[in-house]
C-alpha cells in the first residue's frame, strides 16, 4: 500500500491537470472576490447589492463555500475523470497492474492520492479566499477578525467532502467508460443539468409526495451541507447530519463500484 | 536449469463477450533460461495469451502457472517483467521519472532505474518527456521498465513493432543480450526472421490454437541437399538407389535429398559418372517462413 501511494504521488504531484485545477480554483476565488468588491464599492451600478462587510475575513468561509460549489465540484468531476480515464487511454493501467501490488491495493493507493489532491485544492481555496479577504479589510482600513476555528474547520471539511464526492463520481465514470473525455462530459452534464431537472421533476410529482427521493441527490445534500455552515434566511429541507451521511455514502459507494469494476474487468 | 518450466498453460482459452474465441485450448510450456518465440499472424491470439499470463485478462477456461504462481499473483509478478503491446507511460513525465513511478510501484530500489537506462542506452535522453520520444525510444523505455525488477521471466509482446530496420536490429541485439544466462525471455512476434535469429524454441499459434511447439531446428526440419540435373528422371533414379526412396522428393523441378551437405561431393561425382549434367547442387534448408505458412495455412505473399 505504501509503495502504491508513493508511486501514485510521484506521478501525480506535478500532474498538469491538478496544477491547472488548483490554479483555476484560486483564479475563480479571486474573480468572485474582485467582482463583489467592485459591486460593494460601486453601489447602484447593478441591481445586486453586496455588503462590504461580507467580504471581510470574518465571513471568508461563506465566500469560499460559494466558490467551492458548484464550480469547484465541477472541476473535481473533471479531475476525477482525467485521473481514472487517462490510465486507459495512455495504456498505463496495464503497466501499473503488472508490477506486483494487487488491483485493490493499487486502487486504494490511487484513492488516497486523489483525496490528498482534493485536500490541497481545498487548502488553495481557503488560503486564497482568506488572503483576499484580509487584503480587502486592510485596504478598507478595517481590523482583521477571523471566524472561529470551528467554522473554518467545518467549512474546510465540507468543501473537501464535496470535492471528494464529485471527484469520485468522475473517477467512477472514468473507470466505467475507460476513457476521460466522455467521462468528464457525462459527469458535468449530470451535475449541472440532469440532477437539477430530475429534482425539479420529482418535486412536482404528486404535489411533492416524492420530495424525499429528490432529497437523496448529491446536489441537494451538498447545498444543505453548505447552508448549515453559512447563515441562511431559509432553513434547509435536509439536516446537516443527513447531508453528511448521504454524501459520505455516495463517496464510499462510488469508490466501491469503481474498485469493483477495476477488480473484475479485463484490461484489454 | 533448462529442464524446468517457468511458464506452463493447460487448455488455456479465452472467449470474449462478443463471442470471439481468441485463444483456444493452448498448452504451452516455456523452459527456464530459454528465449521462446511465440509466433503467429496478426490476430492469432498472441497478445490475448500474454495478457492472460500477466493477469490482465482472466481466462474463460484452463489454467496457467507463471514463475510458479497463478497469473496476476503478486508473487509471480514480482519475478516477471513485461511489455505488452505498446509501452504505456505518462506523457508529461520524463523517461526517468516514468521508470521511477514503475520502480516505486514494484518496490524496486531507485538506483536500479539508472542501471536499466544504461542497458537500453537511454540515459542521455532520460530527462526528456516521454511524450517527445520516438517510437524506438518508447520501445526501449518499455523494455527498461520490464527489466526493473531484474526478473527471471521477461515477457515482450512484439517489441520491434513500429521500429525502422536499424531500430529492429538494435532491439534484436538488446533482446539477445538480455536473454543471456538464466533469464527466460518469452517473445511474441509475427516476424519470422526475428524469431529465427533470436529464439531457442518457438510456439506457433494460429486462429487461437497452438499448432506447433518445438526448437527452431526441429521446426525447420532435417538437413538436406537440393539437386538440379538433366535428365531429372535419371538423376532421381540414381539417387533413389543410393539413398533410398524415403530420402528423395521432387519439388519445382528439383530433387530434395535428405542427407548431410557433406555428401554433396559424393552425389556430384556419382551423377557425373553416370552422364547426368548437374546444374545446381547446394545445401537445402526449409526456411521458418515456409514452415510457418504451412502450419498456419496462410498464403505466402498475401
Amino acid at each position: 500500500m505504501i509503495a502504491t501511494i508513493k508511486s501514485e504521488w510521484r506521478k501525480n504531484r506535478f500532474r498538469p491537470a491538478f496544477l491547472v485545477g488548483s490554479g483555476l480554483i484560486a483564479g475563480i476565488t479571486v474573480l468572485i472576490y474582485s467582482g463583489n468588491w467592485y459591486l460593494a464599492t460601486h453601489p447602484g451600478k447593478t441591481e445586486r447589492v453586496v455588503s462590504l462587510a461580507s467580504l471581510y475575513p470574518a465571513h471568508f468561509v461563506d465566500n469560499v463555500l460559494g466558490a467551492g460549489f458548484p464550480l469547484g465540484a465541477a472541476m473535481a468531476i473533471v479531475l476525477g475523470a482525467l485521473f481514472a480515464g487517462s490510465e486507459y487511454s495512455w495504456g498505463t493501467l496495464k503497466t501499473i497492474l503488472t508490477q506486483g501490488p494487487g488491483r485493490m491495493t493499487t486502487w486504494a493507493g490511487r484513492v488516497v492520492v486523489f483525496a490528498a489532491w482534493m485536500g490541497i485544492m481545498t487548502v488553495v481555496l481557503f488560503v486564497v479566499g482568506g488572503s483576499y479577504s484580509a487584503v480587502i479589510a486592510s485596504f478598507e482600513g478595517q481590523a482583521i477578525t477571523w471566524p472561529e476555528l470551528e467554522t473554518v474547520a467545518k467549512g474546510f471539511g465540507a468543501i473537501w467532502l464535496l470535492f471528494a464526492v464529485n471527484g469520485a463520481l468522475g473517477m467512477t465514470l472514468g473507470v466505467l467508460i475507460r476513457q476521460s473525455a466522455a467521462a468528464l462530459g457525462v459527469g458535468l452534464v449530470y451535475l449541472l443539468s440532469v440532477e437539477i431537472i430530475a429534482v425539479r421533476f420529482i418535486d412536482t410529482v404528486s404535489n411533492g409526495d416524492y420530495k424525499w427521493i429528490g432529497n437523496l441527490f448529491m446536489g441537494q445534500n451538498a447545498n444543505a451541507l453548505i447552508s448549515s455552515i453559512t447563515p441562511s434566511a431559509i432553513a434547509p429541507a435536509i439536516s446537516a447530519q443527513q447531508a453528511l451521511l448521504v454524501l459520505a455514502a455516495y463517496l464510499v459507494g462510488l469508490l466501491v463500484v469503481a474498485g469493483g469494476l477495476l477488480r473484475l474487468r479485463d484490461v484489454t | 536449469m533448462q529442464n524446468t518450466t517457468i511458464v506452463e498453460t493447460h487448455s488455456l482459452s479465452k472467449r470474449y463477450g462478443n463471442g470471439v474465441l481468441a485463444v483456444d485450448s493452448v498448452d504451452m510450456s516455456v523452459r527456464r533460461g530459454e528465449v521462446y518465440g511465440f509466433l503467429g499472424p496478426n490476430g492469432a491470439g498472441k497478445t490475448t495469451t500474454l495478457r492472460m499470463l500477466v493477469g490482465l485478462i482472466r481466462p474463460t477456461s484452463g489454467t496457467a502457472a507463471v514463475a510458479g504462481h497463478a497469473p496476476g499473483d503478486p508473487a509471480g509478478l514480482a519475478r516477471t517483467g513485461s511489455l505488452i503491446e505498446a509501452p504505456g507511460f505518462y506523457p508529461y513525465l520524463s523517461g526517468r521519472e516514468n521508470l521511477r513511478v514503475v520502480a516505486d510501484m514494484a518496490s524496486v530500489d531507485g538506483r536500479r532505474v539508472e542501471e536499466v537506462l544504461d542497458v537500453v542506452e537511454l540515459r542521455s535522453r532520460a530527462s526528456r518527456k516521454f511524450g517527445t520520444y520516438s517510437t524506438g525510444m518508447k520501445q526501449r523505455l518499455g523494455v527498461a521498465a520490464a527489466m526493473l525488477k531484474d526478473p527471471d521471466l521477461l515477457i515482450l509482446d512484439e517489441p520491434t513493432n513500429g521500429l525502422d530496420p536499424q531500430g529492429m536490429a538494435e532491439m534484436r541485439k538488446l533482446i539477445k543480450d538480455i536473454g543471456q544466462g538464466d533469464r527466460t525471455v518469452l517473445l511474441s512476434s509475427h516476424l519470422l526472421g526475428e524469431v529465427e535469429q533470436i529464439c531457442d524454441r518457438v510456439g506457433v499459434i494460429s486462429n487461437g490454437r497452438l499448432v506447433k511447439q518445438s526448437t527452431v531446428q526441429d521446426l525447420i526440419g532435417e538437413e538436406g541437399v537440393l539437386v538440379r540435373a538433366q535428365p531429372i528422371d535419371r538423376a532421381q533414379e540414381l539417387l533413389t538407389k543410393m539413398f533410398g526412396i524415403d530420402a528423395i522428393s521432387r519439388q519445382d523441378g528439383a530433387i530434395h535429398l535428405k542427407t548431410k551437405p557433406e555428401n554433396s561431393v559424393q552425389v556430384n561425382r556419382m551423377l557425373m559418372a553416370a552422364g547426368v549434367d548437374v546444374s545446381e547442387l547446394r545445401p537445402f534448408e526449409r526456411s521458418l517462413e515456409e514452415v510457418f505458412f504451412q502450419l498456419t495455412g496462410e498464403k505466402q505473399g498475401s
